[in-house]
């Protein structure tokens, strides 16, 4: 069985700065990939790739086995659903507009179905903004714009949700909650890839570590054997070290 | 009842009103005027009752209500691709174009083209001239920012200002005078076979527009996630520019720069019946042309039996209204 993911050699600059070499990697439905890495080092860019918003100038990115290229984007939305860093936040929808069209790839119909409103409906509760789905986005607060751009992601329903810094503006407990949604969602056969720089929201919630610096993957390796292998937290800091907490997880911490 | 009979259900008691408004206009509008028409002389033909009537106010309200539904939303378009509440076509520039194209006509001393205004040519030009430079500069970038589309509106405004008044200063005295009085924006009767190609034009620009409102909805978030949701962000560009500037330069040919009209109206709407565009942009247009009728109405009772043009009216009630609505302006209504 050919992997959902299949990222091949990539190749992009921005003007002359290099920011993927050749960025290979390769994921399976339900895995929970964390994707690290130090400021600039092309993690956005690397996700906006997969996403299919920008075309790297070599190498190739296969979904469910077939070229990116050769699903058209509707498929591709059907396939691939992303959470932006950022979104400009003075929108004059309401969140349970904004959660709504995550469901536009599914359907052609002028208003959303029965259906469409179960999974708008259960993804607002999975992340905790369903008592917020008449208030204007604009008027929420940046973790609950945070959840609310999740639930769309959610909504849309898509076998991979790459997210670009998804615990952005959440508070701990929402952070947790959040990472929890995502392993579940792994659980049930998608793949999550998650771009974070909370490397022990990392160690404890996803499958993978996988951690990109200067240009290339750098490190691949299960989440289980991170204590093991100190070499990847060199690409941070030299400071850092890992142990464990007294229930025996991993744990970062800096000297 | 279950969410997509409420949502239908919701979106057919938003759409009551602006129909209602429209309808009113269409039938009641054109027995408003300096004076009194007897419905029983229309009845029997009898002058000048009739001609007033069918040939003046009818083709004039009728012009008013599908110019100022193309100038809205126009409007509308433009501040969901430009992602500002206080975006139009003015800001950006195509009006200016599409005035200058107009004024040159005009100053030529063209009148009609086979049976047609032949400012429409003028001005459809000068859209699109003005489409091309601002955009075609572009044409290198996968997407142009909406900062750099705003900045080289004002350049564009500033250059066809400019021209327009080159243009007046050369055209001589009673060409000035019609450049000046077109300058102001009014709607004038017109031949129904202008009326009938501006009709057919605008609602088939309506039509496609309106059919892409969900597309339209996603944009207004924003590029990457309209195109993570399966919008072909580029080519919807493309439509949107292209029918907006048709929209503008149709309707503005006839009735002169009117402005204001596709900027209150959007954000009335939008704030007061709903920001979804399946919503939205039926009711921007319907309130749009009954806005526009009104104010053509009322320039025609206010001083008898002189008309102060439409777009004075407009400009009087829209030039307070922008400024209110640049103070009350919350976070949330800025697109």
């Amino acid at each position: 069985m050919s992997p959902l993911l299949e990222v091949a050699n990539l190749q992009i600059s921005y003007g002359n700065r290099i920011i993927l070499r050749s960025a290979t990697l390769t994921a399976q439905s339900g895995e929970f990939l964390a994707l690290v890495g130090v400021n600039g080092a092309g993690k956005s860019t690397l996700l906006d790739i997969i996403a299919g918003f920008r075309r790297p100038a070599s190498g190739s990115v296969a979904i469910a086995g077939c070229d990116q290229r050769d699903w058209n984007l509707r498929e591709l939305s059907q396939r691939v659903s992303h959470l932006p860093q950022t979104v400009h936040a003075d929108l004059p929808y309401t969140a349970e507009q904004l959660v709504a069209m995550g469901r536009y790839p599914h359907t052609d119909r002028w208003f959303e179905s029965d259906e469409d409103h179960s999974f708008i409906r259960e993804a607002m509760k999975r992340t905790h903004c369903w008592e917020h789905r008449h208030r204007n986005f604009g008027t929420l607060s940046g973790g609950e714009r945070q959840r609310v751009l999740l639930a769309a992601c959610l909504a849309q329903n898509a076998s991979i949700l790459l997210l670009d810094e998804p615990s952005t503006f959440l508070d701990i407990e929402q952070q947790l909650h959040c990472f929890n949604v995502l392993r579940e969602e792994a659980k049930t056969g998608k793949l999550c890839i998650a771009v974070t720089h909370d490397l022990n929201l990392a160690l404890t919630h996803c499958s993978r570590i996988v951690v990109l610096a200067d240009g290339v993957i750098a490190h691949d390796l299960p989440a289980s054997r991170a204590p093991e292998d100190e070499a990847w937290l060199r690409c941070f800091s030299s400071q850092l070290r890992i142990g464990k907490t007294p229930a025996g997880r991993p744990w970062v911490w800096y000297q | 009842m279950t969410p997509y009979e409420y949502t239908t259900a919701a979106a057919r008691r938003n759409l009551i009103l602006p129909v209602c408004a429209f309808v009113a206009s269409a039938l009641l509008l054109p027995w408003v005027g300096a004076g009194p028409i007897s419905l029983a002389r229309v009845l029997h033909h009898q002058s000048p009752d009739y001609e007033i009537l069918v040939q003046l106010r009818v083709t004039r309200t009728l012009l008013a209500l599908v110019a100022g539904g193309a100038l809205s939303l126009a409007g509308s378009l433009f501040q969901a691709m430009l992602r500002d509440a206080l975006a139009t076509p003015y800001t950006l520039g195509i009006s200016a174009g599409a005035s200058l194209g107009a004024v040159a006509v005009i100053a030529a001393g063209w009148q009609m083209a086979w049976g047609i205004p032949a400012t429409w040519f003028g001005s459809l030009a000068g859209a699109f001239a003005i489409l091309t430079l601002v955009l075609g500069g572009f044409s290198r970038r996968i997407r142009i920012s909406a900062f750099s589309l705003l900045l080289s509106g004002i350049a564009v405004n500033s250059v066809c200002a400019a021209c327009i008044i080159i243009l007046g200063g050369f055209a001589g005295m009673s060409r000035t005078f019609s450049i000046a009085r077109w300058l102001i924006g009014s709607v004038d009767s017109t031949s129904f076979a202008s009326l009938g190609v501006l009709t057919v034009v605008v609602l088939a620009l309506a039509v496609v527009i309106v059919s892409q409102a969900r597309s339209w909805n996603l944009l207004a978030v924003g590029d990457q996630w309209a195109a993570s949701r399966g919008v072909h962000v580029p080519a919807l560009l493309r439509t949107g520019y292209l029918a907006g500037s048709v929209l503008v330069a149709g309707a503005i040919a006839l009735t002169g720069p009117i402005g204001f009209v596709g900027l209150i109206v959007p954000h009335l709407v939008r704030s007061r019946i709903s920001p979804d565009h399946r919503v939205l942009l039926p009711s921007v247009f319907l309130f749009g042309g009954a806005l526009l009728a009104a104010c053509d109405a009322l320039g025609r009772i206010v001083l008898p039996p002189a008309e102060i043009p439409a777009g004075a009216i407009l400009a009087l009630i829209g030039g307070p209204y922008l400024v209110w609505a640049i103070h009350q302006r919350r976070p949330s209504e800025e697109m």
